[in-house]
């Protein structure tokens, strides 16, 4: 299976130090990248390109987060704050895993 | 027999998945130990269950204990996210059609967390009930 691509917008953040966006997808009860580099403040959008819901969560110190149960073509963001990894899961599918290494 | 009624599977959702390739392992497992039998205690923990409350307590483990804990007492390794914490499930008063319908429709529909999601779309309805037997069993009176 050709895996999708993590599609990085570059945009210009609030502060002087610019900002990237990052895009994961959600298919087939897999996460469509399984590790992911990014920098202090940015951003990844996580979409639902399954037809059921996932509930994508972290417990990772860097940043624990629950973006609760969203459907297919539905999309929600965190910003990683604090470098560190985070380790991100699915609630309702226990074998959906992936990485974010995240760097100052 | 743990399977034998394909007409209770009233799974939604069409993807083929890890959970159907798990789903197909136990069926096929259920009809070897029915066929053959277990030799020893071991064969037994080593096969499908043959009884709802030992099949809802291997769903319960695999895609509940994360939040609910391994021992159902609601300290999950996830609970530390939510406030109201997971429901401590031993004492649980709730009958077993609402649990199921809170299993089935999710948190919101019982006007309840939101983070408890809705299992419909993943569990069949055969795994729904083998749950809700299971979480019966171990209510402590």
């Amino acid at each position: 299976m050709i895996k999708h691509l993590a599609v990085v917008l570059a945009i210009a953040c609030s502060g002087i130090a610019e900002c990237a966006e990052f895009e994961v997808g959600q298919v087939n009860k897999e996460f469509t990248v399984t590790e992911l580099k990014v920098k202090v403040g940015d951003t990844v959008s996580f979409k639902n390109n399954d037809p059921f819901a996932h509930n994508i969560f972290s417990l990772s110190d860097a940043k624990s987060f629950d973006l609760g149960a969203y459907q297919f073509g539905q999309m929600r963001k965190v910003v990683f704050d604090n470098a560190g990894t985070v380790e991100v899961e699915c609630a309702l599918h226990p074998g959906m895993k992936m990485t974010i290494s995240v760097t100052k | 027999m743990c399977t034998a009624s394909g007409n209770e599977d009233d799974h939604i959702g069409n993807e083929v998945s890890a959970g159907a390739a798990y789903r197909s392992l136990r069926i096929l497992a259920a009809a070897t130990w029915a066929l053959t039998g277990p030799a020893t205690a071991a064969d037994l923990t080593a096969t499908e269950p043959s009884d709802a409350t030992g099949r809802g307590s291997n769903v319960f483990q695999h895609y509940c204990a994360i939040c609910h804990g391994t021992s159902a007492d609601g300290d999950g390794r996830a609970a530390k996210l939510y406030d109201p914490r997971p429901a401590n499930l031993k004492a649980s008063r709730a009958t077993d059609a609402y649990k199921e319908l809170i299993i089935r429709r999710g948190g919101l529909h019982v006007g309840r967390s939101g983070f408890m999601p809705a299992w419909e779309q993943e569990l069949t309805g055969m795994e729904t009930r083998d749950v809700v037997a299971y979480l019966r069993s171990i209510v402590v009176k």
